[in-house]
Order: C-alpha cells, then sequence, then structure tokens
C-alpha cells in the first residue's frame, strides 16, 4: 500500500519492520520488487514467508501518512494482529481524497506556473491552464477506467498538446511551442525521478533500475503524444 | 535581478508545488507547506542562476536547501516522511528540456531532418542536461534526509 502510495524502497522498509515487530516478530527481511514484495518474517524458531503484488504505482500522501500513524500504534502494541489487518483493509477506503474537478484547476494551474517559469507569456499562459487541466481530468477519467497507464500518458499528451496549441493561439500568445510544451509538464513522473535515486542510494539498485525504465518509458510516450499534437498544430499551421 | 523577477519566479514556484501538491493528495493544512517548499527552491535556484552558476549546480544547491528546511521544520509540519521536499522541488524537474529531447531524437528519426548534426547535438545536449539536473535534484534532497537519519541512528 505504501508502494502504491509513491514511498521510497527505505520507507517501505522501515515501515514493515515497524508493524512486524510491533505484532511481535523478532526478525523482518523484505524483497522490494517493482511489481512485488516479499517478506519473511521469523518469531522464535518458526518463520513464514509472504508475496504480495503491488497494485497501480501512484502518489498519495494521505494515505503514506495514515500508514506511518497505524504503524505507530501497532509499535506501542495498542492492537492485535486481526485489527490491525481489519484497519489495514479500512484504510484506501477511510482516506480522503481531493475531488477530480480540483485536481484538475489545480494541475492547470501548476503548468501555468511552470508555463511561466518557461518564458510563456500571460496570454499563453491562460491557455496552459485550460489545457492543463482538462487533460488532467481526461486523465483522471481514464486511469478511473483501469486504461493502461502508458496509453493513458500519451492520449493525454496529444489532447493537451493540441489544446495547448489551438488555445495559445486563439488567445494569441507568441510562446505558442512553449505553452504546447507546458500544457503536457503534469504527465512528467516528477516523484519515481527522484526516488529512482533515493532507492539506489538506499542500496536498492534493481527496484531503482524498475522505476528508472518506467520514467523513460513515461517521457517516451509524452514525447509520441506530443510529437502527434504538433504534427496536427503543423497542420493546421498554427506552428 | 529586479525583485519582481524573483518574487514572479518564487510564487511560479509555489503555485506549480501547491498544484502538484493536490494532485499527490497532500492534506489540505499541509498544501501552504507545499507552496512554502516550492518558493524556497525557485527563490533559491533564481538567486543562484543569476550570480552565474549553471542550471544543475543551482538545482542541487537549491534542492539541499529544500531538503535541509524541511526536516529542520518536520516537527512543526508533523510529516513523517519525506513528501514535502519532493514536492517543493517538483517545479525544479525539467520536463519541457526532457520533451524537447525526446522531439528531438525522434526528429532525427524521420527521412526529412534538416540540420541533423545541429539536431543531434541539441538533443543530446537536452538528454545531458536532463539527466544531470534530476540526479542533482535527488541527490540535493538525499543530502539532508541521511545526514539526519545517521543522526538518530547514533
Amino acid at each position: 500500500m505504501l508502494m502504491e502510495a509513491g514511498a521510497s524502497a527505505s520507507s517501505i522498509e522501515e515501515l514493515a519492520e515497524t508493524v512486524a515487530r510491533g505484532l511481535g516478530a523478532d526478525r523482518v527481511d523484505l524483497r522490494i520488487g517493482y511489481a512485488s514484495l516479499a517478506v519473511t518474517i521469523g518469531c522464535g524458531n518458526s518463520g513464514a514467508t509472504l508475496m504480495r503484488k503491488v497494485g497501480p504505482l501512484g502518489v498519495n500522501q494521505q494515505l503514506d501518512q495514515r500508514l506511518w500513524r497505524l504503524a505507530g500504534r501497532v509499535a506501542l502494541r495498542e492492537l492485535t494482529a486481526e485489527q490491525t489487518g481489519a484497519a489495514l483493509a479500512r484504510l484506501p477506503g477511510e482516506t480522503p481524497n481531493h475531488p477530480l474537478w480540483l485536481k484538475a484547476l489545480s494541475v492547470g494551474l501548476a503548468c501555468a506556473a511552470f508555463g511561466r517559469l518557461l518564458g510563456v507569456d500571460w496570454a499563453g499562459g491562460g491557455a496552459v491552464f485550460a489545457a492543463a487541466a482538462a487533460g488532467q481530468y481526461v486523465r483522471g477519467k481514464m486511469l478511473h477506467r483501469k486504461m493502461n497507464p502508458f496509453l493513458c500518458t500519451a492520449l493525454v499528451a496529444l489532447l493537451s498538446s493540441v489544446l495547448g496549441g489551438v488555445f495559445g493561439a486563439w488567445a494569441g500568445t507568441a510562446t505558442l511551442t512553449t505553452a504546447a510544451i507546458a500544457s503536457i509538464l503534469l504527465l512528467v513522473p516528477g516523484v519515481p525521478a527522484v526516488n529512482v535515486q533515493s532507492d539506489i542510494l538506499d542500496g536498492r539498485p534493481t527496484l531503482g533500475s524498475a522505476r528508472a525504465v518506467t520514467v523513460v518509458m513515461h517521457l517516451i510516450f509524452i514525447a509520441a503524444g506530443l510529437w502527434i499534437g504538433r504534427a496536427f498544430l503543423t497542420w493546421w499551421q498554427l506552428v | 535581478m529586479t525583485l519582481t523577477f524573483f518574487l514572479h519566479q518564487a510564487a511560479c514556484g509555489a503555485i506549480a508545488a501547491a498544484g502538484f501538491g493536490v494532485l499527490f493528495n497532500v492534506a489540505r493544512r499541509l498544501l501552504p507547506w507545499c507552496a512554502a517548499t516550492g518558493a524556497l527552491a525557485l527563490a533559491a535556484r533564481t538567486c543562484l542562476l543569476e550570480v552565474g552558476w549553471s542550471l544543475e549546480a543551482a538545482s542541487f544547491a537549491a534542492a539541499v536547501t529544500v531538503g535541509a528546511a524541511v526536516q529542520l521544520l518536520r516537527r512543526r509540519t508533523g510529516v513523517f516522511r519525506d513528501l514535502l521536499d519532493v514536492t517543493g522541488c517538483i517545479p525544479m524537474v525539467p520536463g519541457s528540456f526532457a520533451a524537447k529531447a525526446l522531439i528531438g531524437l525522434f526528429a532525427l528519426t524521420t527521412s526529412k531532418v534538416a540540420n541533423e548534426q545541429e539536431t543531434l547535438i541539441t538533443a543530446t545536449q537536452y538528454t545531458l542536461r536532463v539527466i544531470v539536473t534530476i540526479g542533482a535534484i535527488g541527490t540535493g534532497l538525499a543530502i539532508p534526509t541521511y545526514l539526519v537519519r545517521r543522526r538518530q541512528k547514533a
């Protein structure tokens, strides 16, 4: 669950160890893979090894925080194994999530700010806001329907870059190409890119490499969408 | 550098970090902290770029600054893990360089490329700058975290 919330390997290991020791384990050995986790728990002379599939990776700070709070309670021996299991099962449903419209507007504003940092003029900033907000809304809907994340990335890159270009031309921006690029910055996998290094620094090069490959693949799909979007904008003689 | 430009960069960093904070489902009470870390990151980077540092070096120093600030403010924010510093550094991730690098590389695969050498050199430069800048941000964030962790373990 912590992996799905965007945590680094060291955080996952620390949390798993805190919970296991809080529930009475003597030793904990964890193998963290990109798509699965394997943990061996030792208690006295007996031990057990379990393997668990990891769901789609994302970033969810509130879930991360709640998992740490729960781990803290387990470490203080406030909860039994059964109570911990039940609390863990309830956690995703109980964790509040910002509504999609708010995420879309926030991401639109963030990309417009990015655009300004890249030198987009004010007219272009408005275009970036609208294009990125629309892109995030569509992305949220697609991911909710369990669409392949890479395909979703390419389609949103195409949509946002075309909208950024069209809205930018309509608004009369002088920085249309940069506005089209700024409209797709919501898709850049920043947190995984930073986690790559923390995982490798923590002595987990396999996980770090897997994350790096995923980051590169996302960037390729972003570029593919942007490339096709630019072709449309060129065809319509907007750039 | 004018004060207006400095404030503009810091404000854009704050808006970008807070906007991505909402996307990362950061709790509402922590969103101002996200904005503050984003503003700090861009303010530090802008100052260093103005005095002639390269983008990579400025991003590294700004990431160290944000990482250290988040570690110092940890008790006040009540955040257990390192999400504030990563969110604060998101506005420094060179996404546009990455997109331009890949577009340049894509362009080389087509048969009609004007200025092949120039396109290749530009795309390679962008690619290297993306790798080095992301590396600088990651390393800059890691240093304060590891120093604090080592101190806690000692």
